[in-house]
């Protein structure tokens, strides 16, 4: 028996020690031959059915154009695990030189990996992207100043809420008062208190690190004037604005206007919530849904051209994998031009982040006036901070989030404060 | 074949009753899911655990099934599944009786080497099995690449481990003062025998696989290579939304998943019964 | 007629070449010291031997070997400096207060688990070995939960143990607020049930196939000396299935130990301010998520010693022979 182990101990070591030694070997091509080459190119984009009907329709008019630099689209499944997908792929070198589905709170790790183009090296990299998006570009720009990804498409969150059971509770399903802290929280009592719906406001309750970009960070990108959750290398949240934000919720929680259990499914659609947070993509599903819009709320109400909100933004990568660099950054430009930006609002309902897009697109958006208050909330959004250790910010965030405000144990400031403290040091290590 | 005392009715039928109750507890959450399957409109209250006709379609396998293929990704998951069984038993008798009843330089070695792999988390060992299966071996994309690291179960080693330990040392031995050889003890003896733990083994191998998502999601880009167990899940999370009873549909493809499964074992447990007389002692 | 064999995990070589070789293998001595006394034995286990080299040594290796170092996955060619860091990861793990609960909180499910599981499972097998009437049925109800994917049974689990789900409609008064897999007190329990029933299928068919191996012989002598029900059960299907019992306990340990999918779907991600969390699942989270494997590493280095402790202590306890 302690022979075995002994022999088993000494197999790991030298397993372990090979393993260490092993390791595919890099391509020696200098980074600007990599630029100029052309050739045919694989991209990846999120099997949302309208984004894949987007993909195809853009794939084939760039391969009818160019039949020597063939562009091949797949589909990867989009969801709380294609961030794995990617990472594991960098890992192998099986990236595709291009994916649609790039989450920029992944960015971080993926540069670390060494496994994303820096689009600034590109001649025009740094201009086609600033000229397209604008100001809002600069944060999606890395700690170096450089841009590892192009900021593609957002999904302004705003505050949807059920007209039908407006009108039960009693309140102007056309103009719900919901634009101060005070409002609505008075609107959501009575949702609940007139059994209109059981809950009045519904955000998933659970502990992953993404939940609080849908009921935090969105409200705190309001009641701050459009602050980041850390913002030269320091967390900013533990500040008046966060604060009130996380005693909004959880008077919501405390008084049972929003559900602290995990529901499986969507509770606006199953008419369990009378309002819900979410961007454009939902208004083809909220579809048969009585529902109007408004903006996040703040806490001493701002008018709806001054609220900013949470961007929810996917954006493109160009993976280091990519062998024909040149073919990519131009199919990327292609891809992102106005007419294919046009395309994409029209088969998706998505923002593309370009500056000005209600002037861009004006017969679109009268034809679609349902999308038109997003587009304008488009100019006014923040995203995720493009730091080192982005998930376990979020994450550390969240943890505190979870116990404080959901179920209310402790007091608000300290667990905000002592968040603050773990994240500055999660951003300042490399 | 009375070979225990009489009992008792009244300890009979109590004892059937609480087995038939907890066979209903059992039964609950799998029926509440055929159910959701069959609704036409989500209803989350009490009475909605009740099949009421006015509410019940067909739609929901239609639905997922025009967002996933069903068909092919059954045809996957059976690959994958089916050759995973194969290997394991096949390799894993040998493996098992080897373990179990002869002495061998290495033998304690291997036996905690099989403990140790079943202790290591898997989700240890995802990324540097992707690496070395998709880089070194170049397997991405491919049944090999998703078969490979299932393709032995470690489990059912023990499993035939286990149960060669259980059968009397004497019958192999006297096979050898015969002069029978290794082999032809293992052929005539050993495998006839071991069939109730094939059995078990197979259903037990048969599960891992096919409700396995993480390693095949990993390792397959392509969505006609795709297991159903996966395409449920991708489905669950990104296409649901705009389908007309979304938790209907996904528990359509949960249902689809889980038949096969069921129907399996209805048909093997069988077997149980009747392998029940086989074993044992001669003379 | 005894039908034990001694299970030792005996060291390789078997018996020493110096008992007395049977007649005509004087001359094999040297090899079968090498070998062992069953050399086919190698032959035999070889496949298997080498898949598990060829396809889990590297993997365990490198996760060993980052467990020890600075380091995370790169991209081909990127060249990272990755510095031996001797103990850092682990003392990082350890003095992590959310890791060390996740250990108590595997230890708080195990406790609750393996009893649960040997206990019920060997009743529910003997039962329905001997059950005639509706055997097909009850077999396959038991087996149902096993089989069906986690990512269904976890959808309905929620539901009827949600607040307002039929658990605490029958409960009522009793019902705790939270419910119960909000709760911090009662998550673990929750999912120590939930894993339980699902995987009691599992362990029931072990232990029928441990039945039916039973000589009828022996039940017979038992019922010819007079025993009672219970006495012929303790002296003799009891011992009888010992082997079972102990690959029992051994994979419901190990199962229990590497928890992952229920505490990730089942209460979303930890629970109520990480009240759920097990090893695997912050493992996932570090290693995966938040892209730190040397941590990750170190997370399932300490949990493979802590199984292979326990499994050992149980492995005394259970063959007390």
């Amino acid at each position: 028996m302690k022979r075995s182990i002994i022999i088993l101990i000494a197999a790991l070591a030298t397993a372990s020690m090979l393993a260490a030694c092993g390791g595919g070997g890099g391509s020696s091509t200098q980074a600007s031959d990599k630029q100029a080459a052309k050739g045919p190119i694989t991209i990846w984009y999120s099997n949302n059915p309208n984004e894949v009907k987007w993909g195809k329709q853009v794939v084939a008019a760039w391969n009818a154009a160019h039949p020597d630099e063939k562009v091949t689209g797949q589909e990867i499944p989009a969801g709380r695990s294609s961030e794995e997908v990617i990472g594991a792929a960098i890992t192998a070198g099986n990236t595709p030189d291009l994916i649609y589905n790039t989450a920029p709170v992944a960015v971080p790790q993926f540069q670390k990996q060494g496994g994303l183009v820096d689009l600034s090296t590109f001649p025009d990299g740094a201009t086609y992207i600033e000229s397209r998006t604008g100001d809002a570009a600069s944060q999606y720009a890395s700690v170096d100043g450089h841009y590892y990804q192009l900021p593609w498409k957002s999904n302004p969150v705003m505050l949807f809420y059920n007209k039908a059971i407006m009108r039960k509770a009693g309140i102007d399903p056309e103009n719900p008062p919901l634009a101060t802290y005070d409002e609505f929280l008075a609107t959501a009592r009575a949702i609940v208190k007139s059994k209109a719906a059981k809950y009045a406001i519904y955000p998933s309750p659970s502990s992953e690190f993404y939940q609080s970009w849908f009921d935090f960070y969105a409200l705190y990108a309001a009641e701050s004037g459009g602050k980041l959750l850390v913002e030269n290398g320091a967390a900013t949240f533990a500040d008046t604005a966060g604060t009130s934000v996380a005693e909004l919720w959880r008077t919501i929680y405390a008084e049972k206007l929003a559900g602290n259990e995990p529901y499986t499914g969507d509770a606006f659609l199953d008419g369990l919530t009378g309002m819900v947070l979410a961007g454009p993509w939902a208004i083809e599903s909220y579809g048969k849904t009585d529902w109007g819009v408004a903006p996040v709320p703040t806490s001493a109400g701002m008018k709806p051209a001054e609220t900013y909100t949470f961007a929810d933004s996917k954006n493109i990568g160009m993976y280091s994998s990519s062998k024909n660099q040149g073919t990519a950054w131009e199919f990327l430009k292609f891809s992102t031009s106005p007419e294919q930006d046009g395309a994409l609002l029209e088969t998706t309902g998505q923002m593309p982040l370009r500056v000005d897009l209600t002037k861009a697109y004006p017969e679109y958006f009268t034809k679609n006036p349902a999308y038109k208050m997003f587009a304008e909330q488009a100019g006014r959004t923040v995203d995720v901070p493009n730091v080192s250790s982005s998930v376990e910010v979020w994450q550390t965030f969240r943890d505190a989030w979870t116990g404080a405000v959901i179920f209310g144990e402790g007091d608000i400031p300290s667990a905000l404060s002592d968040a603050a403290a773990s994240i500055d040091t999660l951003v300042s290590q490399q | 074949m009375s070979d225990m005392q009489p009992k008792p009715p009244r300890h009979r039928i109590l004892s059937m009753t609480l087995l038939m109750l907890g066979a209903l507890v059992f039964l609950f959450p799998f029926y509440y899911m055929v159910v959701g399957a069959l609704q036409t409109k989500r209803d989350p209250s009490l009475s909605g655990a009740i099949p009421w006709p006015s509410n019940l379609t067909l739609n929901n396998f239609l639905d997922i099934n025009g967002a996933i293929n069903l068909g092919r990704s059954l045809l996957n998951s059976g690959i994958f599944t089916g050759a995973v069984v194969v290997f394991t038993i096949f390799f894993g008798v040998l493996a098992g009786y080897a373990l179990a009843t002869l002495h061998f330089r290495g033998r304690g070695l291997l036996f905690a080497v099989v403990l140790l792999l079943q202790a290591v988390p898997f989700q240890l060992l995802m990324v540097p099995l992707y690496v070395l299966l998709v880089r070194d071996f170049g397997l991405g994309d491919s049944y090999v690449g998703m078969i490979l690291p299932f393709a032995i179960n470690s489990v059912a080693v023990l499993i035939f481990r286990q149960f060669f330990l259980q059968v009397p040392q004497e019958m192999f031995d006297a096979a050898r003062i015969d002069g029978a050889g290794e082999f032809r003890i293992l052929w005539s003896i050993a495998v006839p025998l071991v069939r109730p733990a094939i059995l078990t083994a197979a259903l037990v191998t048969f599960i891992g696989p096919w409700n396995e998502f993480l390693w095949p999601f990993l390792i397959t880009k392509k969505q006609g290579m795709q297991p159903l167990a996966v395409a449920v899940a991708n489905f669950t999370q990104t296409g649901a939304g705009f389908h007309a009873n979304p938790m209907g549909s996904i528990l359509a493809g949960s249902t689809v998943l889980a038949v096969p499964a069921v129907v399996l074992f209805i048909v093997f447990q069988r077997h149980f019964a009747e392998t029940h007389s086989s074993t044992g002692v001669k003379g | 007629m005894s039908a034990k064999t001694s299970q030792s995990r005996g060291p390789g070589p078997g018996r020493t070449a110096a008992a007395t070789p049977a007649p005509g293998r004087r001359r094999r001595s040297r090899l079968e010291f090498a070998l062992g006394r069953h050399p086919s034995g190698l032959l035999l286990a070889a496949p298997y031997a080498l898949f598990v080299a060829a396809v889990f040594v590297y993997p365990i290796g490198l996760g060993v070997w980052m467990s020890f170092h600075d380091s995370f996955f790169t991209a081909p060619g990127v060249d990272v400096p990755q510095p031996f860091v001797g103990l850092e990861n682990y003392a990082t793990v350890l003095s992590n207060p959310a890791v060390r609960a996740s250990f108590v909180h595997v230890a708080e499910f195990l406790v609750i688990n393996v009893p649960l599981t040997l206990v019920f499972s060997l009743l529910l097998a003997t039962a329905l070995n001997s059950v005639i009437h509706w055997r097909g049925f009850m077999r396959v109800s038991y087996y149902v939960p096993y089989v069906t994917a986690s990512v269904a049974t976890i959808t309905v689990w929620m539901f009827m143990f949600n607040s307002g789900g039929i658990v605490n409609q029958i409960l009522g008064p009793l019902a705790p607020d939270p419910a119960w897999l909000i709760n911090r007190f009662w998550a673990m329990p929750s999912i120590a049930f939930y894993v339980t029933w699902k995987q009691l299928g599992f362990f029931i068919l072990l232990f029928l196939a441990a039945l039916q191996n039973v000589p009828k012989e022996l039940h017979e002598a038992a019922a010819t000396d007079g025993a009672s029900r219970w006495q012929a059960y303790k002296a003799v299907t009891l011992p009888a299935v010992r082997p079972a019992t102990t690959l029992v306990v051994l994979l419901a340990i190990i199962t229990g130990a590497n928890l992952f999918t229920e505490p990730y779907l089942l209460t979303g991600g930890g629970g109520p301010n990480g009240a759920s969390t097990t090893p695997v699942f912050l493992l996932y989270q570090q290693g995966i998520q938040q892209g730190k494997p040397a941590i990750a590493s170190a997370i399932g280095v300490l949990l493979v010693i802590g199984v292979l402790i326990i499994t050992y202590a149980s492995r005394k306890l259970t063959e007390r022979e």
